[in-house]
């Protein structure tokens, strides 16, 4: 019973798939101290996953009841939520008991990333939701270390939510190192099965769908980015994972008007870790740059550039607009050298790819955005083409710029913006970029 | 709309001939709809690369099954963009997912002589995954069809070929009349076992010609 309530506490899990036996999970339910919901709710709203449209929410016949059901196809990859499904959580108080909590951290906090940690840590002590307003490169993740700390002192649940899998891959093992006796759970799609109470959860914000009135302290990383700013079932997710009156903590380099304007306390860090100004991404015409790649052929002055990187051993990354596109290019790029690789989202290979580039094993490599943000690869050179695409939003530009200069032994990198006629987002990052490094003014 | 498979937003396609002519309006992509590859030739029964009966099938002629099936085809080759679409429709249960092949069996099934009879499912396996994968095909693509089989509850999956061959008393006659003429129709053909234990229960009460269908072969 004990396993059944660390694992169900704050969680709405289908019943038909938990780690326990039927038989367990019934005993459960009878005894009231595991409770029933059903997984489509009034109005046709998926309960896990709160979603509602009627494109998503969609009916079939149901061979199981005879009659028209209907499932949400927004979250079916976790295990398909019907009319008929059952959810379940944990209806009792809790009696787990409070786990003790050490901080091993070695590093230092410069007086700016200092500030912050502060203000964060007053923030949560007072309830008020905060918003980290730091520049890419500034260390974000080692100033929430204290607050987090403190949070976990006081018996509270918190939660760390990143909207891509690759950065809870990052985080996980950096905070395991610094709680080593926090139970910590690190949660993606297909992440392994973990087991026992965690004070600390690491999740993708899809995985926040699976919890309720979970979390006293709920952090989001990269609040800025696809899919959480795309998707509102992903903000909705947040709020629900966290108990009602629980603050939440935005952390962003590149936080929207909405943002900025929804909360009101605000940090800012506008400089480096290492006190290097960001590195200013500078534009250059590519005329029909489509065409040319149509033709078989890469864009002159976008080859004379990388034939650059290669002579000078510098590794780079090429920014493409669509999957298309960069399917053209690979092949060109593959013949002035085999050793290029390309990646986007739906590649398996991915983290291999570029653990390659960081390892200098491999050139270069093409991507989609899903490499603009969260990797960091010393002295590495950066190429955006197509700029002027609606893709490249002036948050994504920053953040692709910001992928140059992270190194303190490397704190320089260029940064090119090939485009086909300058367009307002690119000349928005450039002046954002430009006013970090004046300190903020905008 | 959003295409059904990779969730990219497609321009809303509206011509002449979807007005005139009730064509189904495609729920995938362009992108997502080419990554599935359509089998030309092969195997006049089962559509394996190479020419005349494959090696498989030549096989299935050397025993008590020779014969059974007449001639048949699959659509669709099993490669990796395939395997998740059948994960997603079957095993994710994402019942709309029928909708993506409805255009391409409509076509391949307009006009047919023989009676379209589906693979059944155990009643059991349907309560829980709660449609028939099968059916669901085929009243998408709004082709008529009757059960006239009714299976017990054996899964084929994980079993060797010799295993499979032994399993006799998979399927049942249901007592419908025999029509002459039969088109078995499945969603997937692995070994071929579940079309000739099928095909010959369908022979054993009359039917005297069985053509076979698959929308993919693995």
């Amino acid at each position: 019973m004990k396993q059944i309530e660390e694992f169900l506490t704050g969680r709405v899990w289908l019943r038909n798939f938990t780690p326990f036996t039927k038989e367990q999970i019934d005993k459960a339910i009878s005894d009231g101290s595991v409770s029933i919901s059903p997984g489509i709710i009034d109005g046709r709203q998926c309960a896990r996953c709160l979603e509602k449209s009627t494109k998503k929410i969609v009916p079939f016949f149901c061979a199981a009841c005879n009659a028209i059901c209907y499932y949400c196809r927004h979250c079916i990859k976790m295990g398909r939520i019907s009319s008929c499904t059952e959810l379940i959580t944990w209806a009792l108080p809790s009696t787990i008991s409070p786990q003790s909590h050490s901080f091993h951290w070695n590093g230092s906090l410069t007086p700016l990333q200092q500030r912050a940690s502060q203000e964060v840590q007053a923030s949560l002590s007072q309830k008020n939701d905060h918003l980290v307003y730091a520049v890419c490169g500034a260390g974000k993740t080692e100033l929430l270390f204290p607050p987090i700390f403190d949070a976990l002192k006081k018996g509270q649940r918190v939660c760390l939510a990143a909207p891509r899998t690759d950065v809870v891959l990052e985080l996980t093992p950096r905070l395991r190192n610094v709680f080593p006796t926090t139970t910590i759970h690190s949660l993606y799609g297909n992440s392994p099965e973990e087991s026992g109470f965690a004070s600390l959860v690491i999740a993708t914000t899809h995985q926040l769908y699976r919890f309720k009135d979970a979390f006293d302290v709920m952090i989001v990383d990269e609040a800025d980015a696809f899919p959480y700013s795309y998707d509102p079932a992903l903000k909705r997710a947040v709020i629900k994972a966290k108990k009602k009156r629980a603050p939440i903590v935005y952390v962003s380099a590149t936080p929207s008007a909405e943002l900025l304007k929804q909360v009101s306390h605000t940090s800012h860090i506008f400089q480096r870790f290492h006190g290097y100004p960001l590195p200013v991404p500078e534009f250059r015409s590519l005329w029909r740059y489509d065409k040319d790649f149509a033709k078989g052929k890469i864009p002159p002055k976008l080859a004379a550039w990388v034939d650059e990187k290669i002579q000078k051993n510098e590794p780079f990354l090429v920014f493409f607009p669509t999957i298309e596109l960069i399917e053209q290019a690979i092949v060109l790029f593959q013949k002035k050298h085999p050793g290029i690789q390309a990646v986007h989202s739906k590649d398996e290979e991915r983290k291999e790819k570029v653990m390659k580039l960081r390892e200098r094993k491999i050139p270069g490599v093409l991507t989609s955005t899903i490499l603009e943000r969260g990797i960091t690869i010393p002295n590495v050179q950066v190429a955006v083409v197509g700029a002027d695409q609606p893709i490249f939003d002036a948050a994504a530009l920053i953040q692709i710029a910001g992928r140059a200069g992270r190194s303190i032994d490397y704190p320089d990198g260029n940064v090119i913006f090939f485009h086909n006629g300058i367009v307002r987002q690119m000349d928005k990052a450039k002046k954002l970029i430009v006013s970090y490094n004046r300190g903020g003014a905008l | 709309m959003n295409c059904y498979l990779c969730g990219r937003d497609m321009p809303v396609h509206v011509s002449w001939r979807s007005i005139f002519f009730n064509e189904l309006e495609s729920v995938i992509c362009n992108r997502c709809r080419s990554s599935f590859e359509l089998i030309a030739g092969g195997c006049p029964i089962c559509s394996a690369p190479g020419e005349g009966l494959c090696q498989n099938c030549c096989k299935w002629e050397t025993t008590e099954y020779a014969g059974l099936i007449d001639s048949g085809k699959c659509l669709y080759r099993y490669n990796p963009p395939m395997k998740e679409f059948l994960h997603q429709y079957k095993f994710l249960k994402d019942a709309v997912l029928s909708e993506v092949f409805a255009e391409m069996l409509k076509e391949v099934l307009d006009g047919q002589k023989s009676i379209v009879v589906p693979i059944p499912m155990n009643e059991n396996k349907l309560k829980e995954r709660t449609f028939s994968q099968v059916d669901r095909l085929l009243d998408t693509a709004s082709v008529p069809y009757l059960h006239l089989l009714g299976k017990n509850e054996v899964g084929l999956g994980g079993k060797s070929k010799s295993a499979r061959m032994a399993l006799e008393d998979v399927f049942w006659w249901n007592g419908k009349p025999a029509p002459e003429k039969v088109l078995l129709f499945d969603d997937l053909y692995t070994t071929g076992s579940t079309m000739r234990l099928a095909a010959k229960v369908l022979k054993e009460n009359g039917v005297k010609e069985i053509k076979v269908l698959a929308l993919i072969r693995a």
